[in-house]
Parts: structure tokens; C-alpha cells; sequence
């Protein structure tokens, strides 16, 4: 019966998701302009030791190569860093309203799908357990709402808003201590997350002068500010190191 | 209506007021705070008072305004009615005293100072979790409450029999980054925010905040909350806290192994257990073995004990689990030593009895520390015989009543009173050990059961 009732509630909410994106192309982004960048990491990059999941066996079957840990710092070849959280940190106007289309989060293989990843102030976030086992999400946030909530059940989906912007907002899964995932919340569309190649892109911008913010887990943050006219498409170069 | 499902909460859990709460003075609370709880919480509330390190669990920063026990949504903040609660019943199996003593006024005041503290009471308003009526335990179902609590994943932390020994057990941390378990369903004594089914039923659907404990509201309904926590009731243990044991007199053999079913007659004393503290006054792992349970027959020659204790992890290879029986000497009789504080600089020797989970044996001598006992010049190795099962170890061991004169070891008095103590080492925080307060054995009555 219980199982019943996930299935159905997960039936509705695809309705409600395909409804939401067939009535609504958000176009929520004001100009023309773009902020492309290349995020590379420079020094030795930390070591990533397989994760030992074999304290749930549902999280341990679901991978027939163990899983590398310090999704924090993921740098390619030529030093590319993937999951740096890039947003305009001052310069863009508040949008008016917040997307209806939610941003998913999904615990898949006991791990979360995005590592980082950007959302509105009250944009839905639809928390999702892909796994037959227990995860608890645990959100951390200091100026939003925390919470922590059980998702005991495959299919489970629970929508979550925060109200106010903040760089950033932890989850964690107490049950399985190696998951984490970082949320960036703000007040507008112009945010990106870097790619394996290092790479983002902020589209849609109004002409104007913004000042950028890149933040990354391990490595710190860092700031520039540029102009961009209508239709531009403007590159940037960004280079962390280890702290 | 929040107002009202609140005070229901707190009223059904038999702390009924039916005073009205008097007007704010935060002067009044300030100084009752200052007098009454800044020795633990620290002058400004920041949890750091001067006795703050000592303590398992910590006392809570109040400056965060994250409380762990509430009838409120996860994240959001208590009512005045939670905090009042604690205030008035305290927190079972911590250092939080209840508060009885206090006016209701003083403890009013002391809400309102308390919610002063963190900006998160104006932030955010406390959200009653939705609550259905208690079914009561003619009503409850125990059967699907114990359905839920396998598919609800509890014995991920909790494990299967609620010892607390499930595969994410250990490792746990609080949101201030200090190691925590999970509770020990089977030990209700020991769960902060109260035993009964109302209050396990209400963190079921607030979870506790502040640590890994998540609220199952919107996994579980409320009514089948109720079904959930009356199991749980299913999974505490009576103990029989006391400490004068009295065990059974028996004639002919004792029993030398754990099953043997003699010992289902046996009356249980339950001891408490308490970490010993490091030399820095602080405590490096989250206590795991927290009580024993002794049982005890003999005969006219010999002293069987069986002793029962959770532990969540059997450790028997390198750091292992093991146990001491201790008696005085004649040089150590009287109440001087705390069992804490022993073994210390010139302090007096013990008749140590030691149980190792590697080597399955006991050893024994008179030393004047746990490591001496290696060196010792040991007696005969007692007969023993233990057994790890599902997060609990069972031990039974023998000794001799009045052990001959040349083993130079105590005797166990026929006439009088004679005190034992006990320590415990869980193998996977080996640096620390968990010790008993001296329990009276009394071999002068025979008492032969409860029953």
C-alpha cells in the first residue's frame, strides 16, 4: 500500500514536472550577452582514494568499480576543474520571480547527482532517492532553513525551497558519511557550473558591468569584474590553487 | 492551533501548567540563567561553560537555537513549550538535571531568556509537526511497527535488535563535528528526549536536529508514527538498577556456559557504566558501553557471574573488547577509591580478574593497574566462557569463593558485604575504558529468584 502511494505521488510529480516544462520556457534571462570561462587548477592535485561503501551492501552493488572520493576536486589532464560554482556576485537586478521548474537533486548509487549545482531563491529543489536504502538529507544552510529528512524509500521525492540567497549549502547523508553535495542559491539566472573540461557559461546577460564570483569546495574563492555589451560573448581565465 | 497542539504535546506528557506563562522580564531570566545554567552553558550560552568538556553529550550552544528535542518541523525552532518541557523533566542519560525546584515562574523566565539567545526564534517560527491521537497499547499495532522500522531503514544506525550497532553507527558526528552514536533502543533509560511512545513517536516525526537523526515526516504517517514507537517500547529492557547484588544460592555445579537456561532465574542488577575521562578532563569517542548487567550464583566453594553488556562492534583481533572484575585487598578496603580515578600514582593494588576477547581467557592478579596485570605474577586462569550476538557480549565466569591462601587473592565474604567493580574496554575506543561505582555482593541471604 505504502509502495502504492510512492508510485503514485512519484506518477504526479513527473505530470507536474512535464507540465511545468511544456507551459513554461522560463525565460527568465533579461539580454544577450555571455560570460564563457576556463577554470584550471594549478599544483598537485589531491589524491582520489576509492570510497569504501561496504558498510550498506545496496550502495556497494550498485558499482562494479569502486568510486573515487574528493568529488571536491576533480582536475583533468591539463589541470581543468570541474565543480566550481560560478555566479554574477553583484551587478545583475533580483529576478522578479523564481523558476517553477525544480532542480533535482538525486541520491543515485549512494551518491549525489549534482556534486554542486546552482539554484534560485524559492525555486523548487526535488530531492530525489534513486537507491533502495535509507539516506538522510542532511541540509546545512546558515542563513536558510536547515533540515534533515529521511528518505527511506527508492522512488521517495521530497520538494524543498530556500527563501534567501547563500554561497553555499551543504547536504550530507549521515547514513552513508561520504556523500555531500553543494547547493549555490540565488536571486537571479546567472549562475554555471564548471564542466570536466573547466568550462562555463553564463548566457543571457543584459549588457552592464558584473562582478563574478567562482567558489570552489577545497580551493577558496575568487572574484573578477568585466563589462559586457549586448550580444557580446566575453572569455574569462580563472586559476586556483591548492590552499 | 499551534499554540494548542503544542501545549497538548507537552500536557499529554504530564507536565500540565495550567498556569498562564507570565509576562517576559528577560532581567529575571538573565539572572536565573547566570545562577542556575551559565556553569555548564557558558556565560553567554555559547555551550563552553567552565564544566563543558567533561560532559557526554555536550551542552548545548544556545546561541544556534538548534534543539534537539521538539514537537516542531525539522529545522525550525522549538516552542516555548518544548524548552519549558526540558527545563522541567531534563534530559534523561545526560548531565541536564531537571528543574523542578524552580518556580514555574523562574522557569518561564528562563524560556524566554533561552529563546533571547539565537536570532533563530525570529528567523524562523516554530511549525508543529502534525500529530495523530495515541492509540494506546491495547491499539497500537506492534507488527507493522516493526515492519516499519525494517523498511524505515532504522537498523542502518540503531541495528536490527536496537543495540545501536548498525553499519553506519559508528563514525557518526554532530552538527558541531563531536563523534555521537545512536541510541541503544534496547536501553530506554538512555534516551535523551524521553522514553514513552509520545516522545519516541515525536522525534520519529522532528528528528532530532543537530545530529544525524532525520525527521520521517513525509516518509511515515503520523498514526503509523504511533505504531513505530510502540515497537520501539517493545525493545527497552527493564533494568534493575541497584547497587547490592544478591546472588543465588545454588547446590552442586555451577553453570559454566552463557546459555545455560539456570541462568533465566537469576535476578539481573543492572550497574551503570561511566567512561573514564583522559588526564585533559575530555572525552575522545562517544561512549559506547554504558551499562552491565551482573548475575550471580554459587555453592559452597565457587561464585559463578554472568555478565551482559552492549558493545556495538565485536573486536577481538588487535584493540580488543575485555572486562575486569575487581575486588579490594585487604590494603584497599574502605570507600576511598573511585574506580574513576584508579589506577593513579601510589595507588593502592587490586584483585583484578581480566577477560580478553582475543585470547577468551581470564587472567588474574593482584596489581596496582590494568596494564601491571600482564606482568603480574598471574594465578590460575579462571574458567570462563563468552559469546558475542547482535551488538551484546556474554561472559560467565568462575571464581572461587575464599581462593586458597596461596594465591594471595580476596575472598568473598559469607558474613558481610563485599564490594566489586567493573571496568569495560570496547575494543574499537580501546583508549578508554567504561568503569562501575562498587556494587555490594551479599552471599548471606540466599535468595533464590524473583519468581
Amino acid at each position: 500500500m505504502k509502495r502504492l502511494q510512492f508510485a503514485a505521488l512519484i506518477g504526479m510529480g513527473l505530470i507536474l514536472v512535464g507540465a511545468g516544462i511544456a507551459r513554461q520556457p522560463e525565460a527568465q534571462a533579461e539580454g544577450s550577452a555571455t560570460i564563457k570561462g576556463s577554470i584550471h587548477f594549478s599544483g598537485t592535485a589531491p589524491t582520489r582514494e576509492p570510497v569504501k561503501m561496504n558498510a550498506d551492501p545496496v550502495c556497494q552493488q550498485q558499482h562494479s568499480s569502486p568510486v573515487l572520493s574528493e568529488e571536491a576536486a576533480v582536475v583533468g589532464p591539463e589541470g581543468e576543474l570541474k565543480n566550481v560554482f560560478v555566479h554574477v556576485k553583484s551587478g545583475a537586478s533580483p529576478a522578479a520571480s523564481a523558476p517553477t521548474q525544480p532542480v533535482t537533486l538525486d541520491q543515485n548509487g549512494c551518491w549525489y547527482t549534482p556534486h554542486v549545482f546552482g539554484i534560485q531563491a524559492n525555486q523548487p529543489l526535488e530531492i530525489v532517492n534513486s537507491d533502495a536504502t535509507l539516506h538522510n538529507v542532511n541540509a546545512k544552510p546558515t542563513t536558510n532553513q536547515p533540515f534533515n529528512i529521511a528518505q527511506p524509500v527508492k522512488g521517495m521525492k521530497t520538494t524543498k525551497k530556500f527563501t534567501k540567497p547563500e554561497i553555499m549549502v551543504k547536504f550530507k547523508c549521515n547514513v552513508h558519511p561520504w556523500m555531500s553535495a553543494y547547493a549555490g542559491v540565488v536571486n537571479h539566472p546567472y549562475f554555471a557550473v564548471s564542466d570536466e573540461q573547466g568550462a562555463f557559461s553564463i548566457t543571457g546577460l543584459p549588457a552592464g558591468t558584473y562582478e563574478l564570483e567562482a567558489w570552489h569546495e577545497k580551493f577558496g574563492t575568487q572574484t573578477q569584474t568585466l563589462t559586457v555589451a549586448e550580444g557580446e560573448t566575453k572569455q574569462t581565465e580563472w586559476s586556483f590553487r591548492a590552499q | 492551533m499551534a499554540f494548542f497542539l503544542a501545549l497538548f504535546v507537552c500536557g499529554a506528557a504530564g507536565d500540565s501548567d495550567a498556569a498562564e506563562p507570565p509576562k517576559v522580564d528577560l532581567q529575571v531570566g538573565k539572572a536565573a540563567y547566570q545562577r542556575y545554567c551559565a556553569r555548564c552553558h557558558g556565560v553567554l550560552g555559547a555551550g563552553d561553560g567552565v564544566d563543558a568538556k567533561r560532559f557526554y553529550p555536550r551542552p548545548r550552544d544556545l546561541t544556534l537555537g538548534i534543539y534537539k528535542f521538539r514537537s516542531t518541523v525539522s529545522g525550525t525552532p522549538p516552542t516555548d513549550e518544548d524548552i519549558y518541557h526540558i527545563l522541567a523533566e531534563g534530559l534523561p542519560g545526560t548531565n541536564m538535571p531537571d528543574w523542578k525546584h524552580l518556580s514555574e515562574e523562574t522557569r518561564w523566565q528562563l524560556v524566554y531568556y533561552l529563546k533571547s539567545l539565537s536570532p533563530a526564534f525570529n528567523e524562523n517560527p516554530p511549525q508543529p509537526v502534525e500529530v495523530a491521537a495515541d492509540p494506546g497499547p491495547k491499539h497500537a499495532d506492534i507488527k507493522k511497527g516493526r515492519a516499519l522500522y525494517e523498511q524505515l531503514g532504522c537498523a542502518a544506525c540503531h541495528g536490527s535488535s536496537g543495540r545501536a550497532n548498525g553499519s553506519s553507527a559508528a563514525g557518526l558526528v554532530d552538527d558541531w563535528g563531536l563523534p555521537i552514536r545512536s541510541a541503544d533502543l534496547t536501553q530506554g533509560w538512555s534516551y535523551r528526549g524521553g522514553a514513552n511512545p509520545r516522545s519516541v513517536m515525536l522525534r520519529f516525526l522532528t528528528g532530532i536536529d543537530g545530529t544525524g537523526m532525520p525527521s520521517y515526516s513525509g516518509a511515515i504517517s503520523p498514526e503509523d508514527a504511533w505504531h513505530l514507537a510502540y515497537y520501539v517500547e517493545t525493545l527497552q529492557e527493564k533494568a534493575n538498577w541497584n547497587l547490592i547484588a544478591h546472588p543465588m544460592a545454588v547446590e552442586g555445579p555451577l553453570p559454566t556456559t552463557v546459555e545455560d537456561p539456570r541462568w533465566d532465574s537469576v535476578r539481573r542488577t543492572d550497574i551503570r557504566l561511566r567512561h573514564v575521562v583522559d588526564n585533559n578532563g575530555t572525552w575522545v569517542s562517544a561512549p559506547t558501553v554504558k551499562a552491565l548487567v551482573l548475575q550471580s550464583m554459587y555453592n559452597k566453594e565457587t561464585i559463578a557471574f554472568r555478565l551482559t553488556w552492549n558493545d556495538p562492534t565485536e573486536d577481538a583481533v588487535e584493540t580488543v573488547d575485555s572486562v575486569a572484575l575487581l575486588l579490594k585487598t585487604p590494603q584497599s578496603q574502605g570507600d576511598m577509591l573511585s574506580l574513576q580515578t584508579w589506577p593513579y600514582d601510589g595507588s593502592p593494588v587490586l584483585d583484578i580478574c581480566l577477560w580478553s576477547a582475543k585470547t577468551k581467557e581470564a587472567v588474574e592478579a593482584v596489581a596496582a593497574g590494568f596494564k601491571a596485570v600482564g606482568t603480574a605474577a598471574v594465578r590460575s586462569q579462571r574458567e570462563s566462557q563468552a559469546e558475542y550476538k547482535d551488538g551484546q557480549w556474554r561472559l560467565v565466569i568462575q571464581r572461587p569463593i575464599e581462593p586458597p591462601a596461596s594465591e594471595r587473592a580476596s575472598a568473598l565474604s559469607q558474613k558481610g558485604l563485599t564490594a566489586i567493580g567493573f571496568a569495560v574496554w570496547d575494543g574499537a575506543y580501546s583508549s578508554t575504558r567504561a568503569v562501575s561505582p562498587w556494587v555490594e555482593l551479599d552471599l548471606r541471604n540466599n535468595v533464590k529468584s524473583d519468581e
